[in-house]
């Protein structure tokens, strides 16, 4: 959204030649009204049965439509509590991570601290592993009968807790870490690009090491660290996986699990009120996104990236620097080595208890051993790495043609380039709750397979694949497809000889953070899965809620070891692409 | 003439085939459900416990896959109603305590009594033939034996309102027989619609947490700590953690809640046939002994429970039983209730 008018004076100059290439031209029209036309079929319908599930109201026989679900819902105590609620676990949320992952990025991209290497790990890592898998790690660690509230209470002989993770608090507090390695990668990215000139001349001028942090890094960062908050806060506002195995059994009701909890929780699912209430999410990310655009397109005048290169100056942290050193492996403590202990822990116990000896004897391989012996588990990781690769795919395929015929201007390049970042505004719950109202009135046998899920996601992802297309796409000159027009090339061949190859790290680094971003993605699936069409992170988060806390650390081990792998492969991609900023 | 000649058929093949051993299927539908290869199952049953090791003694037995989808009651209703709008099912079998008789409103479910059911009490099967039940719930509270020193545990509704146990005590906040729900109607089926709710407000000030997962999670929670008792699970898990060696025994609140789990065929099924078979498996006597095995309470008479302790009669504890009709009819009230006092 933020570079809508980036393509400004990329005028087409040749006017005499035009007539030349007059049926070529053409073509790019015939290509732009196709994809025009396979974008509005996917972005379209779900907020069309959106609106007309929450006004429609079904009378016998008789539809009548009315407002009166908003009237509702906008009346109801519960509705406004979870309304606060939202803000107030998106707003802690993103400031603890933008504390978390901005200080780490910070120590690693400009001091002298020790142990970078295992923090870009530890971030890699993060990236790979699923939302739901984190989530009741934390849960086991932090609980009532986590290791750390049994060691509070013989230390101290008190028969309470410590920490009482179920409650807004242990919301913020898991939600906040989750976020954190992304704040990581994107504000490690600002800062890697950072001029020093400014820096420089601040010390010479005399200022101390703080003083130039505060007074020129701080607020020239600014622009970039206010963006990413506001980005962390609208995907925080949409989060669904903390809300609803933190926050319900706290009884910390938020918008989303309020809409997960009308379908999946009443009897008869209340189709209608979801949808109103999926409606008034969207308005409210929708006004926040309408912000987010204003505020990047503003920062663009901090100009803190160059086309000049250099590399900016590390601060030696003299002293200091074992204490960055110590915080560094403290992030590391965090994220990794705690969450997979428990897991390790957990996934050992026949039944889920607290670390201690007594359990020693109980310790068994079992949970291994149903997995590697279940077939069910196969077809999951088949359907999730299907759904991951054919999402990736297409929304890749997609945006690259679409932001090829933006950038060149193609007729109604504007109406594509609004097509593909509007679904920024769905989140993935209320997205899923479109796409099924859609498939349920249309029948065309998709609903309950695995294409239901990637036409959803696809309609998810397309933002990002216009984010990682496009900015592939304006660093490439014009000069090159027109001297394979001259040599007789038509504008398709030229795409598919010239700019895709040429694209094509863009593209890659963009389909390996979508595929990455499909293969852990729950809110979604979980609403639309079926029986043959089960996800990795559904099979988790059932697993959770039926009891299998220990099969869930095993089978959560052994997938996020493996996509592990692939988050290595995206980062050092990414990293030699400099895709991170645009993620 | 021919007439009474065919009466005299149809009677004695349903002579002959009442006389045949238990455990043979009709060779037809077992070719049949062959061709099909394969069925989907919609189960509340826990997986590891249940789920899972029927679905490898069916497949193991006549070689048809089973595809189990383990949800709740309310899921898996929602899930076929889904299907049903969307013009296709794609379960075959179902079970649950509620979901027939939601289903069989929606014109979903067929009509279909397996013949393994024949040696049945009729209690056990639908009387229009929508539903068979396999097993017997019994819904009774749980403490977790480290937490609570045996002997001390709340025996009675009574007890439960002490003070001591404020704030220790959960359950399932979903809409069924297994959770807060399930409890507020055995409440108002044992004391009454006034003396029940009476009770009932009393009783939310003891702070019960609600947990949006099975009944089972609620009671590993107990299992592990978080909590000291889980009030309106099933008695079966906590005796099959306890074999295991979890700090955990169930206690025989008087009354209890029984409730079936009924197992029922779509209409639509896309296999209809293994789907047939597979209900006939589970109702035969070596599936009712599956149930046994897995310390579960078969509806079977002539399969005793490997602890007859766990079944409600004269000489163990009295409890409430409520037929799936029933449960259907009264959820929503309950579940009204429960959001109303405890949320």
């Amino acid at each position: 959204m933020a570079f809508e008018n980036a393509s400004a004076g990329q005028e087409p100059r040749a006017t005499a030649r035009g007539s030349l290439f007059a049926h070529r031209i053409e073509q790019k029209t015939i290509l732009s009204a196709v994809v025009g036309l396979i974008l509005a079929v996917l972005v379209l319908p779900p907020l069309y049965f959106l609106v007309v599930g929450a006004v429609s109201v079904e009378e016998g026989a008789q539809t009548r439509y009315t407002l009166e679900r908003f009237v509702m819902l906008l009346s109801q105590r519960g509705i406004l509590i979870s309304t606060w609620n939202s803000f107030v676990f998106a707003i802690g949320s993103a400031l603890l991570s933008l504390l978390i992952g901005g200080l780490a990025a910070w120590l690693v991209e400009r001091t002298n601290a020790p142990l970078k290497s295992v923090t870009y790990l530890t971030n890699v890592v993060a990236l790979g592993t699923p939302y739901v898998l984190y989530t009741s790690a934390w849960l086991l660690l932090l609980a009532r009968s986590g290791p750390i509230n049994t060691w509070y209470r013989q230390l101290t002989g008190e028969t309470g807790v410590i920490i009482n993770v179920y409650g807004m608090g242990g919301m913020i507090l898991i939600e906040g870490l989750l976020w954190s390695p992304l704040v990581f990668l994107l504000l490690g990215a600002t800062l890697r690009n950072f001029n020093p000139a400014l820096e420089e001349a601040a010390r010479m001028s005399g200022a101390t090491t703080w003083g130039t942090i505060r007074r020129v890094t701080l607020p020239l960062s600014m622009p970039a660290i206010l963006a990413l908050s506001m980005l962390v806060f609208i995907r925080t506002i949409e989060a669904f996986e903390v809300p609803a195995l933190v926050g319900l059994p706290g009884r910390v009701h938020v918008l989303t699990t309020d809409i997960y909890e009308m379908m999946h929780r009443t009897m008869p699912p209340d189709i209608g009120s979801a949808s109103a209430l999926s409606l008034i999410l969207l308005f409210i990310v929708g006004a926040l996104l309408f912000w987010y655009g204003r505020l990047t397109r503003n920062a663009e005048k901090f100009a803190t990236v160059t086309g000049k290169s250099f590399r900016p100056n590390q601060i030696d942290l003299g002293a200091w620097r074992p204490l960055a050193g110590f915080a560094l492996a403290f992030y590391f403590f965090l994220l990794i080595v705690l969450p997979a202990f428990i897991l390790v822990w957990a996934s050992l116990l026949p039944f889920y208890q607290t670390f201690r000896s007594q359990a020693f004897p109980l310790l068994t391989l079992d949970n291994y051993r149903a997995i590697l012996n279940s077939p069910r588990y196969i077809s999951l990781v088949v359907n999730t790495l299907l759904i991951g690769f054919v999402s990736a795919s297409v929304v890749m395929l997609l945006t690259a043609v679409s932001a090829w015929l933006t950038v060149r201007k193609a007729p109604g390049a504007r109406v594509l380039d609004n097509l593909g970042t509007a679904p920024l505004v769905f989140p993935g719950i209320v997205l899923g709750v479109g796409v099924m109202q859609f498939f349920l009135q249309v029948p065309v046998g998709i609903y309950g397979t695995v294409w239901i899920i990637v036409w959803a996601l696809v309609i998810n992802y397309l933002p990002y694949g216009v984010r990682y297309s496009y900015a592939g796409m304006i660093q490439l000159h014009r000069e090159l497809e027109e001297a394979a027009a001259a040599s007789g090339a038509t504008p398709l061949t030229g795409f598919r000889r010239i700019v895709f190859p040429l694209l094509a790290p863009s593209l890659i680094a963009g389909w390996l953070f979508i595929f990455l971003l499909a293969t852990r993605a729950l809110s979604l699936p979980v609403l639309l899965s079926g029986p043959s069409s089960q996800t990795m992170a559904v099979a988790m988060f059932d697993l959770w809620g039926n009891g299998q806390g220990p099969e869930l650390a095993a089978l959560g081990l052994m997938w996020s070891l493996s996509m592990t792998c692939i988050a290595v492969v995206f980062y050092l991609v990414a990293r030699r692409g400099g895709g991170l900023q645009r993620a | 003439m021919k007439a009474a000649l065919n009466m005299l058929a149809i009677a004695l093949t349903a002579v002959l085939a009442s006389l045949a051993p238990a455990a043979a299927a009709d060779p037809a539908l077992i070719a049949a459900a062959k061709k099909e290869g394969q069925l989907t199952w919609y189960t509340t049953q826990i997986v590891n416990q249940f789920a899972r090791p029927a679905a490898e003694a069916f497949q193991k037995k006549y070689g048809i896959r089973v595809n189990y989808i383990r949800a709740d009651s309310n899921e898996v209703t929602l899930r076929i109603q889904n299907e049903g709008k969307a013009g296709r099912v794609q379960a075959d079998v179902f079970d649950g305590t509620g979901a027939t008789a939601a289903l069989k409103n929606n014109n979903l479910v067929a009509k279909y009594i397996p013949q393994s059911a024949d040696r049945l009490p009729a209690q056990f099967k639908d009387k229009d033939g929508y539903w068979v039940a396999t097993n017997l719930y019994v819904l009774t509270p749980a403490f977790n034996t480290e937490l609570v020193e045996k002997g001390t545990q709340p025996k009675t509704f009574q007890d439960l309102l002490d003070p001591k146990w404020r704030g220790k005590m959960a359950w399932n906040s979903s809409v069924t027989p297994s959770g807060g729900a399930g409890f507020v109607g055995v409440v108002l089926a044992h004391m009454g619609e006034e003396k029940g709710m009476a009770y009932l407000r009393q009783f939310s000030g003891q702070k019960i947490t609600g947990l949006q997962v099975a009944a089972r999670q609620v009671l590993d929670q107990v299992i592990a700590g978080e909590y000291s008792i889980a009030l309106n699970m099933f008695n079966n898990h906590a005796v099959i953690s306890a074999a295991k060696g979890a700090p955990v025994e169930w206690i025989a609140m008087e009354p209890a809640l029984g409730v079936f789990s009924c197992l029922s065929l779509t209409a639509g099924a896309p296999n209809p046939n293994a789907g047939k078979l597979f209900m006939d498996f589970l109702m035969s006597e070596e599936g009712q002994k599956l149930y046994r095995d897995a310390d579960y309470l078969p509806v079977d008479p002539a399969v005793q429970p490997k602890d007859p302790a766990l079944r409600p009669g004269e000489k163990t504890f009295p409890a409430i039983f409520m037929t799936p009709e029933q449960v259907f009819d009264n959820l929503p009230k309950w579940g009204a209730i429960y959001k109303d006092v405890f949320r």
